[in-house]
């Protein structure tokens, strides 16, 4: 055996890569895999929730925003605990950012409310005197796109196993069940009754009139989201 | 002498010039620098050690001869004596092995560096610096320290003045305004700001001692202007508040321990219970600011309490 492989330097170099490889898996998967498993206290994301980070990916809100906080102090002084990878596990796809115009918005819904966003997002030098950020006045008027959402649950529900419908483990020692609807229809009505939660901590009258009539405007799922983000 | 010496002699020179030439006209030369002085010397033990090594084995090439019992095996119909392995050899093979293991099962850093480990580190030595930095800090530093903690954190819904932006958030310049005293008698509270207290009733629950009824609308009114006006002014809401209010708030509004909040200004305890609790009023909610530590919230405390002074 041997003395083939040393007559035979193709082969020889295929065995090396085939050591050193399989090495290098046992050594790196099963750590990745631990990592990569969702810490407790990271729960699925709701229909209306989904709808909003497809909000915050329209609206290129990653290109000035980050959601990754570093292990540094400045930074957790800053924006709350640095993430873990396990964060990040139903993130698809992860928003990092590389780039920081605006601060970082992994933990925002621990210190901005609803009211707050609502203010901001209609006029951000209102509340920052200093912000270069533009105002996003069209997500008042806009709708959000729940029937994407839900597909991309049902998507990620079944290739995925990604828990709906299933208790989760809190940070509190409790569980939480993120619903899925079984219809596009039940899915509407889920994503409307969150959105009723939102709305009621709102002031714009169009929006609030909006949500009675049944419909969720983008400014809604947006905040749903900024609100998830924990 | 045999030719090899001398070519042998002859490269040892020649790189020991160069070197000499190289030192010596560079600017400073050996300056009499320790460090300059065995880097030279190296060079030279180096070129001299070298020149000495090959030669030998240039001479062992020349004039050696094989002797010995070959090995069976043949690499490339290349042979091997069956020597025996060299001592030192020998024993530098072992020793890798016994080190080998050691550093396996004892010696290897598993806890030498980690980016967590180096926050860790990072954390505790800024928050050492900060105890001992503020330890006892008080007075006019306190409340400058508030005022930057202000800036960076409450800032941005109370506004640079701290008068809420327009009622996007509470105004600190004042303890509390009609409008948020009418949302706590209508909707009662339970925001925890004492830590401890029962939770305050709604309007279900809050009689007028004097007329032995439920707290009308008008009487709202009048308690919420003559709490907001820093309780004076308003006789008739001067009336409902001793006898609605005054049971829990005492009668200057100044809150009861265990019991109510003080109303007629703000206290440290009362600020550093929102900052940890959060706060859900009239506006909105408050989200908790319990990332602040104890220091800094104090210092927010008297922040606050210098502006509701007007100073």
């Amino acid at each position: 055996m041997f003395h083939w492989l040393e007559k035979h330097p193709f082969f020889f170099a295929v065995g090396v890569f085939v050591a050193i490889a399989f090495a290098g898996l046992i050594e790196i998967l099963p750590n990745f895999a631990q990592a990569s498993r969702p810490v407790i206290g990271t729960a699925p994301y709701s229909t209306l929730e989904l709808a909003g980070r497809n909000v915050y990916i329209k609206n290129s809100c990653n290109a000035c925003h980050s959601q990754l906080i570093r292990p540094f102090k400045s930074e957790t002084d800053r924006y709350g605990h640095y993430s873990l990878s396990g964060e990040y596990a139903y993130d698809r796809p992860f928003l990092w950012g590389s780039k920081r115009t605006g601060p970082d918005l992994m933990r925002v819904g621990n210190y901005r409310t609803t009211d707050w966003h609502e203010n901001h997002m209609k006029n951000p030098a209102a509340v920052v005197p200093s912000s270069i950020m533009p105002a996003y006045s069209w997500l008042f008027t806009n709708k959000a796109d729940i029937d994407t959402a839900y597909a991309e649950q049902l998507t990620v529900a079944q290739f995925f196993s990604v828990p709906y419908n299933k208790p989760v483990p809190m940070k509190d020692g409790l569980t939480k069940v993120v619903k899925m609807g079984k219809s596009v229809a039940e899915a509407h009505a889920l994503a409307l009754e969150e959105a009723k939660k939102v709305v009621a901590d709102m002031k714009d009258q169009d929006v609030k009139d909006a949500v009675a009539r049944g419909e969720i405007p983008e400014i809604v799922a947006l905040i749903a989201y900024l609100n998830s983000l924990k | 002498m045999n030719k090899l010496y001398l070519w042998g002699v002859i490269i040892t020179a020649a790189m020991l010039g160069a070197t000499y030439l190289s030192v010596g006209m560079s600017k400073g030369g050996l300056n009499g620098d320790i460090v300059n002085i065995l880097a030279v010397t190296g060079a030279v033990a180096l070129v001299v050690i070298t020149v000495f090594v090959v030669i030998k084995y240039v001479r062992q090439m020349q004039v050696d001869q094989a002797t010995g019992e070959l090995a069976d095996e043949s690499w490339d119909n290349i042979g091997e004596y069956k020597n025996p392995v060299p001592f030192g050899w020998a024993i530098m093979f072992l020793g890798t092995m016994i080190w080998g293991m050691w550093y396996f099962i004892i010696g290897y850093p598993v806890d030498a560096f980690s980016q967590i480990g180096q926050y860790n580190e990072e954390v505790a030595q800024k928050n050492a610096e900060f105890e001992k930095e503020y330890a006892d800090i008080h007075g006019e530093r306190l409340v400058e320290m508030g005022e930057s903690v202000f800036l960076g954190e409450c800032r941005v819904c109370h506004g640079i003045a701290a008068d809420g932006i327009d009622g996007k958030a509470a105004n600190l310049n004042v303890r509390l305004e009609a409008k948020t005293v009418k949302s706590v008698i209508e909707n009662g509270s339970n925001n925890k700001l004492l830590g401890t207290e029962m939770p305050m009733p709604d309007r279900n629950g809050l009689f007028n001692a004097q007329t032995g009824a439920l707290i009308t609308d008008a009487e709202i009114n009048a308690v919420a202007e003559y709490v907001a006006n820093g309780m004076k002014g308003n006789e008739a809401g001067a009336n409902v508040f001793a006898n609605t209010c005054a049971s829990c708030h005492g009668p200057d509004g100044k809150g009861m321990e265990y019991v109510a909040p003080n109303i007629a200004e703000f206290t440290p305890s009362l600020i550093t219970n929102v900052l940890t609790h959060g706060k859900k009023g009239a506006i909105g909610k408050m989200p908790a600011l319990d990332k602040l530590n104890a220091k800094q919230k104090e210092a927010v405390a008297a922040y606050i309490i210098s502006l509701s002074k007007g100073e």
